[in-house]
C-alpha cells in the first residue's frame, strides 16, 4: 500500500426519465451526483447505501461503461501531477463560468443581449472542456483517446452482480475467459490455452470446465468464472458489484476467500459493492457511505462499525439483521418517504430523515469533511456519540 | 396459529435431460399454518426453487414433471385442478416473488403496465384505478417517484428497485400464501427491514403465511418461526429458529451457521496476519448421480461406515425437531458432540468422491 492507484473527482452521472404516466416530459435523475474518492493501490474500498443510491453505476462509470456528465477519474495520478494541476486550473475556471451562466439565466429570462453573452460563455467552456481534456488524455480515464483507454481497459474490470445473467450463455467457458486476452492480443492459439488453465487453477475450478456452457454451472462456480474472466488481462483494479449477494453463505465464504487470496496473490485493488455489510466489513480496508448519488461518510472499516458518526450510516448500522434469533435489534427507522433523485431535497439530501436536521440543513449541501478522528463526513450536525 | 394451510406430502420434481435425470427435489414434507412464516435454506441448487415452483405448477415442463407426491390448499389438491382453475390460484391464494427479476420481469412492457395488468386480471380494476393502485404499491415498498417509475422499464432500474417491483406485485392480491424466493438479496439493509415489515402488516392483516426461502441467515433468524434445512433434493433438518440456531443438529446446518461472517470480523486477525472464513468442503453431489446412503457423506466431517449404505431417515429427536442422520438414529441428544470436534479437511474416499462428481451440472 501507498501509493494511489485512482483518483475520482466531482463524477456525475444523470439520465433522463419520463414525467409521471401520463405526461411526454422529461426529467433528470441524479444517479451519481458528485463523488471524489481516493484508491491507494492493494487495498478494498467498500462501497455501501441505500438501492439506488448509484453505487453501481460509480462502477460502471470507472470502467467507462457508461459515459458519465462531469467529473474526472485520474489513474497512476501520482504519476501525472502536473497533467492534473493543469486539467484542475481548467475546470476550476470552467465551473466559474458555468455558476455565471447559471445566475444570469435566474436572473433574466430573456433579453437578447444577455442571451448574447450567454452564447460567448458558452463557448468559452466548451473551449476550457477541450483544454481540459487534451491536457488530461493521459491520466484521465475519461479524458483518454483510444489508445490510452485501451490500455487502462486491461488494468480494470468489473465482475458483475449478476451470476446468471453476466455470461453469455451461448459461449465457452474457455472463450468467456479467453476473450479479453485474445482482443488485446495478450495470448494466442497454446499460450492462450495454458493461460485459461492457469486462470482455472487459480479460481479453483477443474480444467475440464473450459469447454463447458454456462449453465452448466452453479451460481458460485459461475461467479468463478466471471473473476476468471475479470483476472485475464491481469488488472489491478476490481470492481467487485454485489460479487456474493446470490450466492449461499458456504459458497459466499468461498468466493470471499478466494478474493482475498488473489489479492494478496496478485496486488490487486478492490472496489467491492455490497449490502451485506458484515461481508463489506469483512473484507475492506475503508468504507465508504453513499446516500442519493453523494459520498456522506469515509472511514476505515473498523471505525465505521464501531462508531459511525453520519446520521445515515447510524441509522443504517442499526438496521443490520443478525443471525440470532434472540437478538433484540434497536433499529433505528427511517422516517419519511425515500427522498427522490430526480427532485432531491434542498439542502442536505438526507434532512427530510434525519433526526438531528437543524435550519442550515435545508438550506446549506454539506461538504465532506475530516473530524477530529479521522472520520470523514459530510454533515452540518453530527450527533455527539 | 392453529389450521394446516399449504401442506407438501413427498413431493418429486424432476427433470429429464438427454440420457439422465436430474432429482431436483426428492421426497419434501412440509407443512406450512395460517399465519405462520416458515424459512427455507440450503445450498445453491439443493432444490428450494424447484419446490416453489412445484407449488405454483410452473416447474418448466418439459424437461420438469412432478413424478410423486401431493400438494394441498385448505386439504384441496393443486395438482389435480385444471390449467385455468391453478391460474386462479395462482393470482388469489397464492403468489410468489421469484428469484430473478430480469427474467420474471418481461423487458417490453414498463413496470406500470405489468402491475396493472395483474390488478386489473385480479381485482377487477379499470384501468385508471390500476395505475393509481400500481403507483402506490410502489411507494409502499418505499419506491420514490412512482409517478415516473411507472413509466419505466425494467432494465432502466437498479437491482433493488426491480426487486421491490416483483415485491409489489406479490403482495397486490393479499395472498393467502406467499412464497417468497430469495426477496431481499438485492436490497440494502434499510429496505430489507422495511420489506419485512410490510411483509408482517400483511400477516397480521390477512393471516398470510410465507414460505421464506433465502441464503441470508439474519433474515431467518429474525423473520421466522421453523426452518427446514434443504441437502440435495431433501429435508436434512427441520425445527423452530430458535434450534436451529442454537441447537443445530444435522453436520450441514452446523457447518452452514459456521460459514457466516459476523459484523465486526474482518479479513485481518489482531496481529495483522489473514483470517479466512470457514466453508464447507466439497461441492453438492452431481444431482444426476443416484446416491446410495446419506447425501452428505462426501463432505461430512463425521461420516461413518454406514452413512454409505443406506439413506438415514428424517426423524425425531425431540417435539418439533426432527434431522436426517446417523448420529441421532438411536439416541436424543441436547447439543451433538462433535460440535467441539475440529472441523478437518475432506478424507481420501471423499476426495475419490469429489473427482467423480466433478463438477455439477
Ligand atoms: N440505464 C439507466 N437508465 C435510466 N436510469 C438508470 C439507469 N441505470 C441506473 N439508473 C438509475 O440510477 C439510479 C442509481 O442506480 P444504480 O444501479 O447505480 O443503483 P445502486 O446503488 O447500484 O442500487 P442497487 O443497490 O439497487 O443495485 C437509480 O435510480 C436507477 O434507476
Ligand atoms: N430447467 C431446468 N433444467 C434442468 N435442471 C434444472 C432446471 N431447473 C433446475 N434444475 C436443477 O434442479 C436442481 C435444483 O434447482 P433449484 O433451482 O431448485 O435450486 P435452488 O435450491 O433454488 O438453488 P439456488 O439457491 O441457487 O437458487 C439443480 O440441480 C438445478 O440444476
Ligand atoms: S447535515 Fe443535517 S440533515 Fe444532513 S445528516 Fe447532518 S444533521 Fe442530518
Ligand atoms: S448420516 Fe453420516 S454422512 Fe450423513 S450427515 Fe449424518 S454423519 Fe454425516
Ligand atoms: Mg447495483
Ligand atoms: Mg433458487
Amino acid at each position: 500500500m501507498g501509493n494511489q492507484l485512482l483518483a475520482v473527482r466531482n463524477l456525475k452521472k444523470y439520465f433522463p426519465v419520463k414525467a409521471g404516466p401520463f405526461s411526454g416530459k422529461s426529467l433528470i435523475l441524479k444517479a451519481v451526483d458528485g463523488v471524489n474518492m481516493d484508491i491507494m493501490k492493494g487495498e478494498t474500498i467498500g462501497l455501501v447505501g441505500e438501492s439506488g443510491c448509484g453505487k453501481t453505476t460509480v462502477g460502471r462509470c470507472m470502467l467507462r461503461l457508461y459515459e458519465p456528465d462531469e467529473g474526472r477519474i485520474f489513474i497512476d495520478p501520482e504519476k501525472h501531477t502536473k497533467a492534473i494541476n493543469i486539467v484542475e486550473e481548467f475546470d476550476a475556471k470552467r465551473f466559474a463560468l458555468e455558476d455565471k451562466i447559471h445566475s444570469i439565466e435566474r436572473e433574466i429570462a430573456g433579453p437578447k443581449v444577455l442571451r448574447k453573452e450567454i452564447r460567448s460563455l458558452l463557448k468559452q467552456v466548451h473551449e476550457l472542456k477541450l483544454k481540459a481534456r487534451q491536457a488530461g488524455r493521459r491520466t484521465d480515464i475519461l479524458s483518454m483517446g483510444r489508445d490510452d483507454m485501451s490500455k487502462a481497459r486491461k488494468r480494470l474490470q468489473m465482475v458483475f452482480q449478476d451470476p446468471w445473467a453476466s455470461l453469455n450463455p451461448m459461449m465457452l467457458v474457455k472463450d468467456i475467459i479467453g476473450e479479453g486476452p485474445k482482443e488485446f492480443g495478450t495470448h494466442k492459439g497454446a499460450a492462450l490455452d495454458k493461460w485459461v488453465n492457469e486462470l482455472l487453477d487459480k479460481v479453483g475450478l477443474p480444467r475440464a470446465a473450459s469447454n463447458r456452457y454456462p449453465h452448466e454451472f452453479s451460481g458460485g462456480q459461475r461467479q468463478r468464472i466471471g473473476i476468471a474472466r475479470a483476472l485475464s488481462l491481469t488488472p489491478s483494479i476490481i470492481v467487485c458489484d454485489e460479487p456474493v449477494s446470490a450466492l449461499d453463505v458456504s459458497i459466499q465464504a468461498q468466493v470471499i476467500n478466494l478474493l482475498i487470496e488473489l489479492q494478496d496473490d496478485l496486488d490487486l485493488t478492490y472496489i467491492f459493492i455490497a449490502h451485506d455489510l458484515s461481508v463489506v466489513q469483512y473484507v475492506s480496508d475503508r468504507i465508504s457511505v453513499m446516500y442519493l448519488g453523494k459520498m456522506v461518510e469515509n472511514a476505515n472499516a473498523k471505525q465505521l462499525y464501531k462508531n459511525p458518526r453520519h446520521p445515515y450510516t447510524i441509522s443504517l448500522m442499526s438496521s443490520v439483521p443478525v443471525a440470532d434469533p434472540e437478538h433484540k435489534s434497536e433499529e433505528i427507522i427511517l422516517e419519511g418517504d425515500v427522498p427522490s433523485p430526480v427532485s432531491p431535497p434542498p439542502g442536505c439530501t438526507f434532512h427530510p430523515r434525519c433526526r438531528y436536521a437543524i435550519d442550515i440543513c435545508r438550506k446549506e449541501i454539506p461538504v465532506l469533511e475530516k473530524d477530529k478522528d479521522g472520520h470523514v463526513i459530510a454533515c452540518h450536525n453530527p450527533p455527539n456519540d | 396459529m392453529s389450521n394446516v394451510l399449504l401442506e407438501i406430502q413427498n413431493l418429486r420434481t424432476y427433470f429429464h435431460m438427454h440420457g439422465y435425470t436430474v432429482r431436483a427435489v426428492d421426497g419434501v414434507d412440509l407443512q406450512v399454518m395460517e399465519g405462520e412464516n416458515v424459512g427455507i435454506v440450503g445450498e445453491s441448487g439443493c432444490g428450494k426453487s424447484q419446490t416453489a415452483m412445484s407449488i405454483m405448477r410452473l416447474v418448466p415442463d418439459p424437461p420438469g414433471e412432478i413424478i410423486d407426491g401431493d400438494i394441498l390448499l385448505r386439504g384441496k389438491s393443486l395438482l389435480k385442478l385444471k390449467e385455468e382453475e391453478m391460474r386462479k390460484v395462482r393470482g388469489n391464494d397464492i403468489s410468489m416473488i421469484f428469484q430473478e427479476p430480469m427474467t420474471s420481469l418481461n423487458p417490453v412492457f414498463t413496470v406500470g403496465y405489468q402491475i396493472s395488468e395483474g390488478l386489473m386480471l385480479h381485482r377487477d380494476m379499470s384501468k385508471n384505478e390500476a395505475i393509481k393502485e400500481s403507483i402506490r404499491l410502489l411507494k409502499m415498498v418505499g419506491i420514490s417517484d412512482p409517478e415516473e417509475r411507472v413509466k419505466e422499464y425494467p432494465f432502466q432500474l437498479s437491482g433493488g428497485l426491480r426487486q421491490r417491483v416483483m415485491i409489489a406485485m406479490a403482495m397486490a392480491c393479499e395472498p393467502a400464501v406467499m412464497i417468497a424466493d430469495e426477496p431481499t438479496t438485492a436490497l440494502d439493509v434499510s429496505i430489507q427491514a422495511q420489506i419485512l415489515r410490510l411483509m408482517r402488516d400483511l400477516q397480521q392483516k390477512k393471516n398470510t403465511a410465507t414460505m421464506f426461502i433465502t441464503h441470508d441467515l439474519a433474515v431467518i433468524a429474525s423473520f421466522t418461526q421453523r426452518v427446514m434445512v434443504m441437502y440435495a433434493g431433501v429435508v436434512v433438518e427441520m425445527a423452530s429458529v430458535n434450534d436451529i440456531f442454537k441447537k443445530p443438529l444435522h453436520p450441514y446446518t452446523h457447518g452452514l451457521l459456521t460459514s457466516i461472517p459476523v459484523l465486526g470480523d474482518s479479513k485481518y486477525r489482531d496481529d495483522g496476519s489473514r483470517r479466512l472464513l470457514y466453508t464447507i468442503p466439497g461441492t453438492l453431489p452431481d444431482p444426476k448421480r443416484i446416491i446410495k446412503g446419506c447425501r452428505f457423506t462426501s463432505r461430512c466431517p463425521k461420516v461413518m461406515k454406514k452413512c454409505y449404505e443406506a439413506e438415514p431417515e428424517l426423524v425425531f429427536t425431540e417435539k418439533d425437531h426432527k434431522v436426517r442422520c446417523y448420529l441421532y438414529s438411536d439416541t436424543v441428544r441436547e447439543t451433538p458432540a462433535y460440535l467441539d470436534v475440529p472441523v478437518r479437511g475432506l478424507s481420501k474416499k471423499q476426495k475419490k468422491q469429489a473427482k467423480k462428481d466433478k463438477i455439477r451440472g
